[in-house]
Formats: C-alpha cells, sequence, structure tokens
C-alpha cells in the first residue's frame, strides 16, 4: 500500500509567483507530457489569468520535477471553480469551465497537442449571476454545465448551439456553495447549516431531496465545501466542510449520514486531523481500502481531503485517518492525477498551498507516491 | 510622501513622489477611464500597504455630461529597487513561519529561568533552515566539462541579506566552531567579496578583470596583472585559484618544458606549498585546499613545519638559476605572502577585511577570542581605512566589538524589519548579556522589550499586504503584552465581505481563543449578507453568532416579505431557509415562527374533504399553538385564521373546544382593537374575512358547548 511504506512520499515544491486561485490535472494524450491548467492571480499587477503549464516529472528520486509555461489567456475575474470535461467530439480538446467573481461563466477548449487555450463561449457578467458564483461542475458526457451562486441555480448547455437556462432561485433564501452531478440528469448541491439538496432535472421547481446535517453540537453549524460522487455509487454523496467534517449522505437513507470524520465525530473511531475548513473532498483512487476482502457496497471508499489548516490527508470509514502533510498555511485545493497508468509506480497529485487570498509566492506541490 | 499631481500636455494624470534624495523621481501614471479633464478635485489617501488612493473629481463643466469621478489605487513599489524582489520577500516571510513558531514553542516548553546547555543546537538548526531561505533558488547543477581557465564558479548571486545573516550564524548561533571563527570568516568572504566589489576595489573585483582577459593573454608570466590577482587571491586565502592560476604559468606547456626545468620547479613548489597549507577547522569542502587539523597541538606543530619548509624554499639556490624576471620576483613575493610579511600583505589586499583574513591567515594563526580579534581588526582598519562605509562592514565591527546596541541598529539600518525579528533568535542565544538587554522592559519603549517591539513592527509590515496578514497572528501571539490587542484590530480590519477572509478571520480566532472577535465578525458579516439580499446567508451567519437582537429585528422584516409570497406555490422557496433553521429554538430567536408557520401549512395542505378528523385534529393544534406563540405576528392572526375556515367548519363535529374558541375570539377582539393604532397593517385579505372568521368560530363555539 503506498502510504505504510518506511519514506513513501516525495514532496516537490515548485514555488510560483503569482498567486493560484483553482488548478486541475489537464487530459493526458501522450504518456510524456502531462499537462495541468492553473487559475492564476498577479497581485502586483492585479491580472487574473488562466494558464496551460506542461509537468515534467523528475528523472530522479534526487531531481525536481519542472513546470514550463504553456499558453495563458487573460480572465474578466478570479476565478472561483474551475472544472475540466472530456469533449465527446475531439479528445485531444478537452472543455475548461470556469466561474468568477464577477458572475461571469468563462468556457474553453485546450488543444492538448499545442498546449493552447481557445474561449469557446462565455456568459457575461449579471447576465446569469449577479455575483461571485461559489460553484460549477460540468457532466460527465460534456453536454451541460450547472454553476451556483447565492440562492441561484443555473444550467449551460454545452455543444453546438450553446444555451442558459436558470433551474432555481430562492431569491436569497437559500445560499449554495459547491455544486456536483450524479448523473446525466440528476446533481447536488451543498450550502449553509451543513445542508444538502438533491436534484433532478425531470421534476423542476425546487429540490427534490433536502438534507440538514443536525449532529452540530451546541448551536454550531457549518458549511459544505465540497461534494465528491462515485461514478459507480451515484446515491451517495460525499462531501467536506466545516470543522473538519467529512461526511456521506445517501439520498436512499435520508436522514441518516454516515459521518467519516470531523469534531462531531465523537466516540467511534473516526477522530478528525483538522477542526478548519475542509476545502476539497475527492475520492482517493489510489488508496484501496484496509479491508479490501469484503467491501460491502454500503462502505464509504476512502477519499482525499485538504483543509484551511494546512492538512492534507486520506480518510477512511471506522479507520484512522493518514495524514500526508502539514503545511503551516492553508492548502485549498488539490487534484489527483486519476489518468495515471498503475504499471507506472509513481503516482503524481498537485495542489497548491495556500490560502485562498493570501499568498503570492504560492507553491505548487507535487508528491510523488512510490509503492 | 508628498505627492504632486502634475497634468501634462497628454492629458495623462500621474503622480510623481516628490523627495530631496532621489536623483530621478518616479512617475506613476493614473489609469482612469474615460475621465476628461478639468478636474474639480483630486484627493489622495493611502489606502492598503503600500497602495495611494487617488479620487479624482471631474467639475461640473463638463458639457454633456454628469458630474462624476473615480476612485483609482496606485501600488507604489519600492524605489530602492533593492537586491530582492517582493515576490521573494514574500517566499521568505511564508519560509520563516514554520522554523521561528517550531523555535518559540521550543522555547515555551523549556525551563524558562535558563536555557539547557543544548539550546544552541534548536537555534542552529533553525538559523540553517532561514539561511536555506535566503538562497535565491536551487543552483543550476555542475557543468560536466570544467572549464581549465575558468577562475570562478558561476554561481547564484549573493545578497547582502544572506551574508549578514551567515555572519550572525558565526558569532552567535553556531558554538561548535567557536575555535574555528577565522576560517569560518574566511570561508564567508570568498562568497560574499563580491558584495563590496560595489563600493571598493576588492580581489573578487580584480580576479573578475583578470578572468576576462586570460582568454586573449598569450605568455600569462609576462603579465603584471597575474601576479598581483594571484597575490591577492593568496593573501585572502582562496587557495585552490592561485594553484589553477599557476598551473597556467608557460613553464608547463609540453614544448618549454625542457628549457625552463627550473623555473618550473619553481613555480610547482610554490604550488605544493599552497595546497599543503595547515588549516585549523573541521573539515576542507571538496575543491578547495589545503591540509585540515582538529586540535590546536596538532596544527601548530603542522604550521611550524610548513614555514621552515617556505624558509627553505625561500633561501634555496635555484632562484639564481631562473632566468624569468617577473616569474622569479612574483613568487617570492607569494612566499612572503605566506611567511606573514604585513607590509607585502597590506599591498595586495583591498580593503580590512580582506586584510584582517590574511594575518589571519599567515601573520596570527592562532587568534582566538573576541578580544583579541577585535583588537585585530582595529589594527587593520588603522592599515587600510574605511573609505566607503558598507552596511556588512558597520555589522562585522559591532559583532566584534560586542556591542549588541550597535548590531541591532546595524541590522534595523540596513535591512528590512524582517532580518531582526529573525535574527534577534541568534544574538539571544550569542551571550546572556544580549539576551538581557533584549528582554527587558524599557519604559521607553512603552513597557515592552526590544524582542516584542521588532516583532510588532514586523506584524505591522505583513499586515500591510493582502497576501501576507495571514501570517502575521503568528508573530502578534508571540507578543506578550500587547500582541493580542493588535492581533484583534488586525482582525477588526480585515474586508470580512469576502467570504474566504472571513472564513480564515474565524480560523484564526478559533486558534487564540478570540470567540468574541468572531462572533463579531460573523454579525458584519449577517448585516452585510442581509444588506444584499442574500436573506438565508444572513441568517446561518447571525445564528453561527447567537445573535438573537439581530435575528429579531430581521424576523420582522422577513416576515413582510412572507406575507407577500406564501401562497401554496412560492412556499416551496422557504422550505430551504426553515430547514437552515433547525429545531432547536434558541437559535432561531424571533424566527422559530417560520418553523411552526411551515408545519401548520403542512398540515393544512394534507386536509381536504376525505381526510379523517384525526389529521384535521392536528392541524387544530398547529394553529393553537401558533396562536399561543408570543412570537408569532399580529399581522399573520388574520390570514391564518382565514386559512384554516375549512378546520372551523368541520363538518362531523367541531374540532376546537370552548376554551380554544375562546382563545381564537380573544385574539380576534385584539385585532379589531389593533386596527386603530396608526402602525396596523392590514392583511391582504378580501374585506368579508373577519366577518366570515368571526361567524365561524361563534358557530364552532356553539357547537363545542353543546358538544361539552
Amino acid at each position: 500500500m503506498a502510504f505504510t511504506s518506511p519514506n513513501p512520499i516525495q514532496i516537490h515544491r515548485l514555488p510560483q509567483y503569482t498567486y493560484i486561485d483553482a488548478l486541475r490535472w489537464l487530459p493526458q494524450l501522450s504518456a510524456f507530457t502531462r499537462r495541468i491548467l492553473l487559475a492564476t492571480y498577479d497581485s502586483d499587477t492585479s491580472t487574473p489569468s488562466i494558464q496551460i503549464l506542461t509537468f515534467t516529472p523528475s528523472q530522479n528520486p534526487k531531481s525536481t520535477p519542472s513546470l514550463t509555461h504553456q499558453s495563458s489567456l487573460s480572465t474578466p475575474s478570479r476565478i472561483t471553480s474551475l472544472k475540466i470535461a472530456p469533449s465527446p467530439l475531439n479528445p485531444s480538446k478537452p472543455l475548461i469551465a470556469a466561474s468568477t467573481f464577477s458572475g461571469s461563466l468563462l468556457f474553453y477548449s485546450a488543444d492538448l497537442i499545442d498546449g493552447s487555450l481557445n474561449l469557446e463561449f462565455s456568459v457575461p457578467e449579471k447576465g446569469l449571476h449577479l455575483g461571485a458564483v461559489s460553484g460549477i461542475d460540468v457532466s460527465d458526457n460534456g453536454s451541460e454545465c450547472v454553476s451556483v451562486e447565492n440562492g441561484r441555480v443555473d444550467l449551460v448547455s454545452i455543444g453546438e448551439k450553446w444555451s442558459v437556462r436558470r433551474v432555481f432561485d430562492s431569491n436569497g433564501l437559500v445560499s449554495y456553495s459547491t455544486v456536483k452531478w450524479a448523473s446525466p440528469v440528476e446533481f447536488v448541491t451543498g450550502g449553509l447549516g451543513f445542508g444538502m439538496h438533491w436534484w433532478d432535472q425531470r421534476k423542476p421547481g425546487g429540490p427534490v431531496v433536502q438534507f440538514k446535517g443536525n449532529w452540530s453540537r451546541g448551536t454550531t453549524s457549518g458549511i459544505v465545501h465540497s461534494v465528491d460522487i462515485h461514478r459507480s455509487r451515484k446515491h451517495t454523496c460525499l462531501a467536506g466542510g466545516s470543522s473538519g467534517t467529512v461526511f456521506a449522505w445517501d439520498i436512499r437513507w435520508q436522514q441518516q449520514p454516515v459521518i467519516v470524520s470531523g469534531a462531531w465525530a465523537g466516540g467511534g473511531p473516526a477522530t478528525s486531523l483538522s477542526e478548519s475548513e475542509v476545502w476539497e473532498v475527492q475520492y482517493d483512487s489510489y488508496k484501496h481500502s484496509s479491508n479490501s476482502g469484503n467491501v460491502s457496497s454500503s462502505k464509504i471508499l476512502p477519499a482525499m481531503i485538504c483543509s484551511e489548516d494546512g492538512i492534507l490527508a486520506v480518510v477512511e470509514q471506522d479507520e484512522e485517518p493518514v495524514e500526508l502533510l502539514a503545511e503551516p498555511c492553508a492548502i485549498n485545493s488539490f487534484d489527483i492525477d486519476k489518468e495515471n497508468p498503475s504499471v507506472c509506480q509513481i503516482t503524481v497529485l498537485l495542489f497548491f498551498v495556500l490560502n485562498f487570498i493570501t499568498f503570492v509566492p504560492c507553491e505548487v506541490l507535487v508528491f510523488h507516491f512510490t509503492n | 510622501m508628498p505627492g504632486v499631481t502634475s497634468n501634462s500636455s497628454d492629458s495623462t494624470l500621474s503622480i510623481v513622489p516628490h523627495s530631496s534624495d532621489s536623483e530621478t523621481p518616479r512617475v506613476y501614471p493614473l489609469r482612469h477611464h474615460g475621465l476628461t479633464p478639468p478636474l474639480a478635485r483630486v484627493s489622495i489617501s493611502w489606502a492598503r500597504g503600500n497602495t495611494l488612493r487617488v479620487s479624482l473629481i471631474q467639475s461640473e463643466a463638463v458639457s454633456g455630461q454628469q458630474t462624476g469621478g473615480e476612485v483609482v489605487e496606485v501600488k507604489l513599489t519600492n524605489m530602492k529597487g533593492g537586491e530582492i524582489t517582493a515576490a521573494q520577500w514574500r517566499r521568505i516571510a511564508y519560509g520563516s513561519v514554520t522554523p521561528f513558531a517550531l523555535l518559540q514553542s521550543r522555547k515555551n516548553s523549556m525551563d524558562s529561568s535558563h536555557y539547557s546547555k543544548d539550546w544552541w543546537e534548536h537555534v542552529m538548526e533553525y538559523s540553517r533552515e532561514i539561511n536555506s531561505l535566503l538562497a535565491n533558488s536551487e543552483s543550476s547543477g555542475n557543468l560536466v566539462i570544467e572549464d581549465p581557465k575558468a577562475l570562478l564558479k558561476k554561481e547564484e548571486e549573493p545578497t547582502s541579506l544572506k551574508a549578514a545573516w551567515e555572519l550572525m550564524e558565526i558569532f552567535y548561533a553556531d558554538k561548535q566552531s567557536e575555535t574555528y571563527i577565522p576560517e569560518r570568516l574566511l570561508d564567508w568572504l570568498s562568497d560574499y567579496d563580491c558584495l563590496f566589489s560595489g563600493t571598493q576595489p576588492t580581489a573578487h573585483a580584480k580576479l573578475v578583470d583578470f578572468q576576462k582577459e586570460l582568454v586573449t593573454l598569450q605568455i600569462i608570466e609576462n603579465d603584471p596583472k597575474y601576479w598581483e590577482t594571484m597575490s591577492s587571491a593568496l593573501a585572502v586565502g582562496w587557495l585552490d585559484i592561485v594553484v589553477k592560476l599557476l598551473h597556467l604559468h608557460g613553464s608547463y606547456q609540453f614544448d618549454q618544458l625542457g628549457n625552463r626545468e627550473t623555473e618550473n620547479g619553481l613555480v610547482e613548489a610554490v604550488a605544493v606549498l599552497i595546497s599543503q597549507m595547515p588549516r585549523m577547522r573541521p573539515d576542507i569542502p571538496l575543491g578547495k585546499l589545503g591540509e585540515c587539523y582538529h586540535t590546536k597541538p596538532e596544527f601548530m606543530k603542522a604550521w611550524e613545519k610548513w614555514r621552515s619548509q617556505i624558509t627553505k624554499l625561500d633561501c634555496s639556490s635555484f632562484w639564481l638559476q631562473c632566468d624569468h624576471h617577473q616569474t622569479r620576483e612574483g613568487l617570492k613575493n607569494m612566499l612572503q605572502i605566506m611567511l606573514g610579511n604585513t607590509s607585502i600583505l597590506s599591498n595586495v589586499t583591498y580593503h580590512w577585511i580582506e586584510l584582517y583574513i590574511s594575518h589571519f591567515l599567515y601573520v596570527r594563526p592562532f587568534t582566538v577570542g573576541l578580544e583579541n580579534m577585535c583588537n585585530l581588526a582595529q589594527k587593520c582598519m588603522h592599515l587600510k581605512p574605511i573609505s566607503n562605509h558598507h552596511k556588512l562592514m558597520g555589522l562585522i565591527i559591532g559583532i566584534l566589538e560586542e556591542n549588541i546596541e550597535v548590531v541591532l541598529a546595524e541590522c534595523s539600518r540596513s535591512f528590512d524589519p524582517w532580518m531582526i525579528t529573525h535574527a534577534i533568535e541568534l544574538l539571544t542565544a550569542g551571550s546572556t548579556q544580549a539576551e538581557i538587554l533584549i528582554h527587558e522592559e524599557q519604559s521607553k519603549l512603552g513597557g515592552i522589550s526590544i524582542e516584542e517591539l521588532q516583532r510588532l513592527v514586523y506584524a505591522q509590515v505583513l499586515s500591510s499586504h493582502a497576501m501576507t496578514w495571514n501570517i502575521a497572528p503568528i508573530y502578534l501571539t508571540s507578543c506578550m503584552k500587547q500582541g493580542m490587542g493588535l492581533l484583534e484590530n488586525l482582525l477588526y480590519g480585515q474586508p470580512v465581505q469576502n467570504h474566504q477572509v472571513l472564513l480564515k478571520s474565524i480560523e484564526i480566532c478559533r486558534l487564540n481563543d478570540l470567540g468574541i472577535v468572531s462572533s463579531n465578525m460573523m454579525k458584519i458579516y449577517g448585516v452585510h449578507k442581509w444588506k444584499h439580499g442574500q436573506k438565508g446567508s444572513a441568517v446561518f451567519w447571525l445564528q453561527q453568532a447567537q445573535d438573537e437582537v439581530r435575528l429579531n429585528r430581521i424576523a420582522k422584516q422577513l416576515f413582510d416579505f412572507v406575507g407577500k409570497s406564501v401562497s401554496d406555490e412560492s412556499f416551496k422557496q422557504w422550505e430551504g431557509l426553515i430547514e437552515l433553521l433547525g429545531t432547536e429554538s434558541s437559535t432561531a430567536g424571533g424566527l422559530k415562527f417560520l418553523n411552526i408557520y411551515r408545519d401548520f401549512k403542512r398540515s393544512l395542505l394534507q386536509v381536504d374533504g376525505r381526510t379523517t378528523t384525526d389529521v384535521a385534529r392536528k392541524a387544530v393544534e398547529s394553529l393553537v399553538s401558533l396562536m399561543k406563540n408570543p412570537s408569532t405576528p399580529q399581522r399573520f392572526w388574520l390570514p391564518l385564521l382565514y386559512d384554516s375556515l375549512k378546520l372551523l367548519n368541520w363538518r362531523e363535529r367541531p374540532l376546537l373546544n370552548v376554551a380554544q374558541t375562546h382563545l381564537l375570539l380573544n385574539k380576534l377582539q385584539e385585532l379589531s382593537i389593533a386596527k386603530l393604532r396608526p402602525d396596523f397593517i392590514n392583511a391582504d385579505l378580501p374585506l368579508e374575512a373577519l366577518n366570515s372568521v368571526r361567524l365561524a368560530l361563534a358557530t364552532n363555539l356553539g357547537r363545542a358547548i353543546l358538544e361539552e
């Protein structure tokens, strides 16, 4: 297993001299070139931009991998959320969806062959969203993009004919902070009060199922910052939020969430490494469940989290969390390279360390997990 | 900084800083959009950090346009340019947080009355980590094929910041190599002599010049510069370079070896002697020359032997057979350097530090103790007076004179506040006297110590920049007296309307037990959200802050909104908010009403002609509890009763008993009295609503009395 060998992790720090708002791995086209996508903000010139960089892994364990700049496009405002979806027609040109602080939505196509970026479509400010877009997600088949703002849920149809449509407007009564597709017609939103809403486009007019985390101690509650849904288990939404909380909500068992990690998980073996905001949660495709002999379908798969207090860890239901990294400043995002072939003994992960708006020499960290 | 706004002929606005000492003023153009002169007023104020906020107000005279204006922010950049860019500074600032915090926590966990013996090891670890941060970046890697004529390795540009740090590490932190200080100074000078080149001639500059000429020289030994350069390099102990240069001597060439045999022998003898020089140091780095000795007796013995070999060579008869004048004189000169001839040493070195090093090497190799070192330094300064004061020289003099105040003053004068804040850890580890001075609370500093003052200053610098404010708390919390107060100030000064800044601030509050501050910030944020129409978010944050007063106040406004929109279809919108309110009444304040209201609405929806009496009775219970609840706003009374007419007129049997009916009638009565008050809000209902409710209640009362 990756984490138990005595010296398993190699960390390379690649300092960047602009602020990094978001980052993603781009799909792999050939075995030799890996590209990453960064949304950056240069505080000295106040210019936000979106960039493609080529990642060259280190040739031997001692040397540092390198990042070389490929292309960049300036954006009208800073990026709040960044997602990548494969393009059904042209696999070498994946679709990039980005949302901004000023409320616009931007859709680019990335050319994986020459590393260039091209703006395909954009929804201007106040065209759909009035304020900062808090979350965005593109469906697996790349045909639709859902975006959430304070109280508004919108859909953009992608393709030959671009169109936009409002799904719901709560007039500010409810706020959504993140969104994730579960199937081509269903998606889930997360927001205040550890609340989650399940939406089905076949049943318009509002959320189909609602959930609110009621486990809060005393009077404080929290926010869901990130949701992930495994392709093979679309009913289980894994959410990460305030107070180091990671919980799974199965819409078939609506009011019985499974708390994987967090300050609320008192008593059980699920202790928490972080007591702060969990900014991102993603199923960890590389960590195999510890008791893989009898993985029942009800058991929550292991997931990786990053937090405001600088923790990168793997959490698993009824297991001690595994801390991968503890940084002095916040880790705001990470992305797992899902396409790295298993024959290669190195798994590469990447994320940016920094507290959201408070760091210029952001570092891109690259991990090597050697088996 | 007084600013002069200039309005040049091409009508672009700009700010020109006006200061007496800068020769060339710097111009900051103002990037404004669509403002046409003339301007009625311009005002300038400080914004956050190094930014000026310039407000430009257009005059009314511009025809066809409304009076308008624009506010632009001008970022002032470092006038000096400096050897370290802003981005690098931030990297250093972030990188030094962990070592600093680790050292503080170690200090706190130790016995406060006295440091344990191995404290310096922790300080040394800290110093090494900081030092590694100060290096610009990783070196590009060594070339595989080495150019025989390359004297100086091309390395990163050294900075005086790193030089100053290493200097303090040598004298204060590194107790292990206390006996090797002269050798460590030698290494230090070989790394940083180039820093002095800017203001005065140095051995390094000489070497760089000669390196350029080297490629074009045909007969190297005929050039006086060859010998001068080698003498200088030898005097400051760059033995490897000297030997490399000696091997470039013409007599080594194959075609000349035959007729210059003696000459070549002499050159080789000197080269061998140089490379065998005894050195008292723990090790010799790869590529450097000399023979290393760890203990003083061994070193003294070797030193005497080496000197006698030099004297022997100096008196040798082979010199007479050497025909080449320059070689003979040059080599003889180098032997004199090695024998410690002070006048020659003074001639071949360029400033007092070089002379100082040469004295350590060849005249007084057994110097120990700061006092002796200081005396020697003063002698060298006397021989080579300081013509151009360099900041590093001031620092060295302060250190050698053991004058902590001078060291502190030099650090804060020449370097960023970062330097002194972090260097204080080295100074206090160096001596008890320094520790007392730095930790003593001084009334002229407002009762705080020098250490605290410097940390506060540094924290102020950090908090002035949006990218570094979040590391300022680390330094503030290490300040006993004023740290927490300033931390509160810093937190209150953050623009909390930004969600991420708010969450970061709450996190800082959590770590430092500042519950009141964080709940105040949540209140501010909640009210901000409310004003921007984000009701759900506002309710959430006010709930988090447990601010019942504000929750009650917004409840009133929220009910207005409910009153208009709460028809059966749009009630769906409210579901989310009511979910958010939760079931615990303590947190919801006046908003608790919404929760019961929703339950009532739900049960009412289930009631139709076919439902059983039980379902209807449930709805009635909700209605009664709503009417009993003091938080139910008066203006909802009539609509509630009107909505439940079908319950009041239930066919099978009366659903309300006598007492309940009385209660509702009383409420109705209260309502008709309240109608006379000026602040009464009329419900949006048909005119006959009141009458039909009254009739229904009266009928119900009659039926209920009969039943009882």
